[in-house]
Order: structure tokens, then C-alpha cells, then sequence
């Protein structure tokens, strides 16, 4: 089933994709080109947005199917257990695909297409990109169905060392299965203004969505207290979200609609010019698997401040970021600190610095090794599999065990209606070979 | 070649550590892991000391539906209700005075004031109730009934009192305010089984004076003195029972049931299955504000 000789066929599988723009969508794009610039094969599976449905081609040759579920509520598909089980069964057998990688646990669509891809024998890795309690009502069902996805998966990837230490507790994962592999930044896209700007006024730029997990309320206390400080400090913030009102009201409150720029939503294409207007980058969230934004700024040139919270300590060395606690006199603290060391720093050299420590290229390879080690992992039938979900909990056992069972079911009545040798396969088309870039 | 290999670093910068593979476990995993950090230890004769508060709210709901059982058999006369209404009233006024603090002349003025409203309100408005549910069957209203007082157990907040005394800073929630519109329908329901006005007038009264304000005479009682609050449930609960068994047999053996139930079982229950409390705090916890967001 292999394409060439160690080169794989990847399935991508999420509710997240193109043409919506945010973190896991962003992954998902960047490591399919990387990969398919090493030669392999690359499929991408979501569901329809608007009238976007059926097979897109993007750049590179990257196919994209967009199945013809559309989102019922938080950009996932509504879960029907087995009703995408043709859909994913022709997919897998038409691309000859050897290998399904699913991302983010929130993505219901996810969980299906690696539970039936699990049915039917194909090798299945498992990303998550996000940090989850565990005590609130809606955290304990994701776990459990976490739990019910990962106890037959070959290998999952977590962004940062507290995701996977977040993972395995949630999940009950032995660690030796979790890999670590960070997200990157295109540093080719994210260059610092060729010109240094004047350290007068000094500009602090904010790009976030405006919600509370955002931590937009610490926002609201943070810059009345430095404008009050610093006559010569002026804020740009970038995003839309329910509490802009909140920050607009601040902003009148304390005259300050010419020291703080509320832009709205930022297209992805023009955050690069945004980043390029300011000096220090402001993250104030409550909770971080790994924050990209931060990648963006210091790409850029910017000296970033930041809440300590989730994995976001790992992410940049510490002459590059200064950390504060979830609190506003700490960030004010923090903010201070920063505007001191703020004319040490060079952001060409930043630039430089990002481009050897964070490439997508490097993610890529990695996570090469991740899926030879997981089609390394033996073959099993279903009889062998079933004991793993019976540790999943007393009564949640037996019912994931059924699911399993109905699914195997299905899945061999579905051969019997339509058997594998009547699905056409895919042809391959011969690409011309692509030049592999030699990095640094 | 470097003989000594470097050590494995919690960073995700820098691409694979030299020497670890993605997957490498360090001794530091889980390191920051913090277990059952707010679990409080419970001593079992003070959860059964707490519990008794809600047994007495149970009695207190119990003597309201025996009265309102006499009433529909016609046990119980109109004048004896009155009477009852206005001893209610004023014990329970009596009761506020000795124990809370923050009762000035002023404000009892303004309450009897208010409460003259509400009574006039109520004579006033008594026939509307009296033929309310005439053309429902008796099954339904009983059924009704008996549901909204279940429902009213189990949403009532046993921890405090839904109607405040004044300077109270919790405003109520959606549970509470929901089991004391249940009660209010209850009452309702049932004054509209009975033959005079007077009589429905002077239920409904007695059930709302009950379910309004029990809860907070009571919680002023147990905050002044604890045996006051012990001595004045137990000797709740003994009335009770012996009420409920010149009526019924059956309900007397459920009422019975459902004390120990509440007073002895549940208690030991809940310290056994405190062992299987597992609380995990840590780095990738949400952090919480310590100011409140006030818009």
C-alpha cells in the first residue's frame, strides 16, 4: 500500500481546514506541503463550508476533499457514529491510503473517520493541539471520547511538553506513545520592516481573538495603568470578538481613542504589516497549548510579553520573551521590563534566530519518523484490539467495545454491498520531481 | 565528539534535542502535578449535624402537605386555619427579632406594611383561585401537585434561604427560583380544590407564609444558636411523624425511610466515596482571575 519505496499516503482528516483561518488549520496546511515536498502523498478530508464541497485542488497538488456534511455547531459536523463510514471507506481505498492523521479532539469529525479507519486495519495517528480540564461538565465527556479515540491509536503527537503531560492525564496514554513535535512558523513570511522604527512613541501590539479565554478582561485592566505610566506608549489591537465592547468602553472611559488603535478583524494576510507597526507584542491568555501568534512576533522582530500559562514557557528562549503571571500589576510589571530592554534588542537578529530554531520543514521530518514508527506497529484483528477498551471504565468499556463491534459489522456488510476491487482507485500522477530545498 | 550528552531541556525551540527522541520521557514528567489540592477531610458527626437541616425543611414541607390533606377532608376549619395563619405570622416575627441583628422598628414598619398588601391582595383575588382548576380532574391536580412538590425538594437550596434578609450579598439562582415557583403552584393547585372562598384564601396564605419564609426563620434561627436550630428540628421531626401516622400508615413508613435516609445513610455514603476524589491541578490548567469583571 506504500506510494514509493518508504514514502507514505497520508490522510489528513479535521473539521478544521481552509477557508477558515486559526491554528490547527494552519498546521494542517503547512506540514501537508512540507510533506509533499518530501515526497509523499498527501490527502486532506473535511466537511463542506458554505457552498465549498466536493474535491479542491490547492497548491502543490494537494487534494482536498470536502465531504458534504456541513457544521452544526462550532465548525463540526454533527456526529452520526456510522454515517461517514462510506465516505471515509472509499476515500481510504480510492487514494490508497496507508496512513490516517487526525488532528484537534475537538473535531467530531476526527474521532469518526480514526474510529473507522481503525475498523478497517489502516494505521491511525492522532495531533492535538489544545489544553483541557478536567472538572467541568463538557471537559469530562471530550476526555472520555479522548479516551475512547486514543485507546487504539498507533501514535499521537502533542505541540508542547505540557500538552502532552495534559494529553496522557486525560487520556491514560502510556507516555513512550506520545510524541513531542512543536508547530513552526513560515519565516519567510514573517520578516521584520526593513527600517527600525523610532522608539518614540513606543507601539505594543495585540492580535487575538477578543474573548475571555483570550484573557481580553486582564487587556481591559492593563492599558489604562501603562498608558498612565508611559505618556510615550501607544496600543494597536488587532481582533474582533464579544468583549471589544469591553475594551471600547475602557478606551472612552479613559480618553484614550488616540493612544489605542482598535483595528477589528485582522485578514491573515495583513498581520505581517500590523506586526511591523509596533515594537513589543502583548499575549494576555488565560490558557496556551502553544501559541503561534508569539512565533509570528518574534519572527518579526518583536520583543514579546506574555502570561505564563500552559506551554507557552517552552516556546521562545528567555532573552526573547518576558513572562508575567495572569495578573494585572505582574504584566504591568512585565510591560515595564520589557520597555527597558526594549532598545537592546535587533530584530534582523531575531529574525535570524527564529529561522534556525522553529521550520516547518523540520516538523515535517519529524513527524516522518513519528509515522514510520507507527506503521512499524503490528497488525491486529478486532478480537485483539477489543481488551483495549474495555480499560476505558467499567460501564464506558463494554459500550465503546459494542461501538467497535457495530462498526466492524457495518463495515464488512458495506464490503459485501459494494466489495473493494469495485472501487476505482486513484490514478498516480507522475509530478515532475521537486526540487527539495537544502535548508541552511 | 562531545563525550558527555546534554541534558534534555523543556523547550520546544531548537528542533529534536540531540540525543532524545520526540518521545523521550524525562523524570521530570508530571513533575508539577498537583493532587486533591482543595479536597476538604469531612468528620461524619458534622455531615450528619448538617443534614439535619435538610430533614427539617423536609418535615416543614411534610406538615404543609398534611394540612393541606386535613383541609381537602374538611379535618380542619377555616377559623382554625386563620389562627394558624396569624400564629405563624407572628412567631416567625418574633423569631427574626431575637436573632437578627439587622432589624430596626423602620423596617418592621415597612414590612407589616408590605405584608397588609399582599394579605389584602390575596382576599382580593381568592375567588380567581377558588375556580381556577374547576374543569381539571381531580387526578390531574393530584399528580400535578405531587410532582411540583418533587421537583421543589430537589431544585430548594438547603444551604441558605431564597428570599434574603435585607443586606445579603448572593443574589439567588436559577435553581432555587425555580423550586419556589414549583411550591407556589403547589399551593395554588390545591387551594383551588376547596369548597369556600375563605378557606382557599386562608390556605393559600398559610402555604406561601411556609414557603416563603420558612427557609429564612429557620436560617436565622441556626445561625443565632446551633442546639436551638437541633432541639427545634428534632422535636419538628417528632411531630411530624406522629401526625403522619394518624393519617397514613404507608406515607408514615415512607417519611420514616426517607429521614434515615438522609440523616444517616447518606452521610456515611458520601465519606466513603471521598477516597475516590481525584482533583488534578496543574501548568495546563485555565487561569483564573483573582479581580471580578464588573461591566
Amino acid at each position: 500500500m506504500e506510494f514509493k519505496e518508504g514514502k507514505h499516503s497520508i490522510l489528513m482528516v479535521s473539521d478544521f481546514f481552509y477557508p477558515n483561518f486559526g491554528g490547527v488549520e494552519n498546521h494542517i496546511y503547512l506540514l501537508s506541503q512540507c510533506l509533499l515536498k518530501l515526497g509523499h502523498k498527501v490527502v486532506v478530508m473535511t466537511h463542506a463550508y458554505a457552498n465549498r464541497s466536493g474535491v479542491r485542488y490547492m497548491t502543490n497538488g494537494l487534494k482536498v476533499y470536502y465531504a458534504p456534511w456541513k457544521p452544526f455547531l462550532m465548525q463540526n459536523t454533527l456526529p452520526t457514529f456510522y454515517g461517514t463510514l462510506p465516505i471515509i471507506r472509499t476515500i481510504l481505498i480510492r487514494e490508497k491510503i496507508s496512513l490516517v492523521h487526525g488532528h484537534q479532539a475537538f473535531s467530531t469529525l476526527c474521532h469518526e473517520a480514526l474510529m473507522h479507519a481503525r475498523t478497517m486495519g489502516y494505521k491511525v495517528i492522532f495531533t492535538d493541539h489544545s489544553l483541557y480540564g478536567f472538572s467541568d461538565i463538557g471537559s469530562i465527556h471530550m476526555n472520555k471520547v479522548l479516551q475512547f479515540t486514543l485507546a487504539d491509536v498507533s501514535q499521537a503527537i502533542c505541540v508542547s511538553h505540557t500538552s502532552k503531560e495534559n494529553t496522557v492525564l486525560r487520556s491514560g496514554l502510556p507516555p513512550e506513545k506520545v510524541f513531542v513535535i512543536p508547530n513552526a512558523v513560515d519565516t519567510t513570511m514573517f520578516k521584520p520592516a526593513p527600517e527600525r522604527l523610532s522608539m518614540d512613541p513606543i507601539v505594543i501590539v495585540v492580535i487575538s481573538r477578543l474573548v475571555y479565554r483570550k484573557g481580553a478582561d486582564l487587556l481591559v485592566e492593563v492599558i489604562p495603568e501603562v498608558c498612565h505610566l508611559y505618556p510615550n506608549v501607544r496600543f494597536i489591537i488587532g481582533g474582533d470578538g464579544p468583549k471589544r465592547v469591553r475594551l471600547e468602553e475602557m478606551r472612552e472611559k479613559h480618553s484614550l481613542q488616540d493612544r489605542v488603535d482598535m483595528l477589528g478583524a485582522v485578514p491573515h494576510a495583513k498581520v505581517r504589516s500590523v506586526l511591523n507597526s509596533g515594537h513589543i507584542f502583548l499575549n494576555s491568555s488565560l490558557t496556551e497549548a502553544f501559541c503561534i501568534a508569539i512565533l509570528e512576533a518574534a519572527s518579526c522582530g518583536l520583543l514579546t510579553v506574555s502570561t505564563r500559562v500552559g506551554g507557552v514557557p517552552e516556546v521562545l528562549p528567555d532573552d526573547m520573551i518576558v513572562l508575567a503571571k495572569p495578573d494585572p500589576s505582574d504584566m504591568v510589571h512585565a510591560i515595564k521590563k520589557a520597555i527597558r530592554i526594549l532598545p537592546h534588542i535587533d530584530p534582523q537578529e531575531m529574525h535570524r534566530r527564529m529561522k534556525e530554531m522553529y521550520s516547518w520543514h523540520d516538523v515535517a521530518k519529524r513527524t516522518e519518523i513519528v509515522y514510520d514508527r507507527a506503521l512499524r506497529c503490528s497488525n491486529q484483528s478486532l478480537l485483539e484490539r477489543l481488551p483495549r477498551y474495555l480499560t476505558c471504565g467499567a460501564w464506558a468499556g463494554k459500550l465503546f467495545c459494542l461501538v467497535m463491534i457495530i462498526d466492524f459489522i457495518l463495515w464488512r456488510l458495506l464490503q459485501l454491498w459494494q466489495p473493494d476491487s469495485e472501487v476505482e482507485p486513484v490514478p498516480d500522477f507522475k509530478r515532475t520531481e521537486l526540487k527539495t530545498e537544502v535548508r541552511k | 565528539m562531545e563525550t558527555t550528552q546534554r541534558r534534555w531541556r523543556k523547550v520546544a525551540y531548537g528542533g529534536m534535542q540531540p540525543g532524545f527522541d520526540d518521545n523521550h520521557t524525562d523524570d521530570t514528567f508530571l513533575q508539577e502535578m498537583v493532587m486533591n489540592a482543595n479536597v476538604v477531610k469531612r468528620d461524619m458527626l458534622k455531615v450528619m449535624l448538617d443534614s439535619v437541616s435538610i430533614s427539617q425543611y423536609l418535615c416543614i414541607v411534610a406538615l404543609v402537605v398534611l394540612v393541606w390533606a386535613h383541609t381537602l377532608n374538611s379535618t380542619i376549619t377555616e377559623n382554625f386555619l386563620i389562627i394558624l395563619d396569624i400564629t405563624l405570622v407572628g412567631s416567625g416575627f418574633f423569631i427574626l427579632l431575637l436573632t437578627a441583628k439587622m432589624l430596626s422598628f423602620k423596617l418592621l414598619l415597612s414590612y407589616a406594611i408590605k405584608i397588609s398588601f399582599f394579605t389584602t391582595g390575596l382576599y382580593v383575588l381568592s375567588p380567581i383561585y377558588h375556580t381556577l382548576t374547576r374543569s381539571i380532574s381531580s387526578d390531574s391536580i393530584w399528580a400535578l401537585t405531587t410532582s411540583l412538590v418533587i421537583l421543589h425538594l430537589f431544585l430548594h437550596n438547603y444551604s441558605g434561604s431564597t428570599i434574603k434578609a435585607p443586606g445579603a450579598l448572593e443574589n439567588p439562582n436559577l435553581t432555587s427560583n425555580i423550586s419556589l415557583n414549583a411550591s407556589i403552584v403547589a399551593s395554588l393547585l390545591i387551594a383551588s380544590r376547596l369548597p369556600s372562598r375563605l378557606l382557599v384564601f386562608a390556605i393559600i396564605l398559610f402555604s406561601l407564609q411556609v414557603f416563603l419564609f420558612a427557609p429564612l426563620v429557620t436560617y436565622c434561627l441556626k445561625k443565632y444558636s446551633f442546639r436551638l436550630h437541633l432541639m427545634f428540628s428534632f422535636v419538628l421531626m417528632a411531630i411530624t411523624l406522629t401526625c403522619v401516622y394518624r393519617l397514613h400508615k404507608l406515607l408514615f413508613v415512607v417519611l420514616l425511610g426517607l429521614l434515615v435516609f438522609v440523616n444517616l445513610v447518606c452521610p456515611y455514603w458520601l465519606i466513603r466515596i471521598q477516597e475516590y476524589k481525584f482533583e488534578i491541578n496543574g501548568p495546563w490548567d485555565e487561569a483564573k482571575l483573582c479581580f471580578n469583571i464588573t461591566d
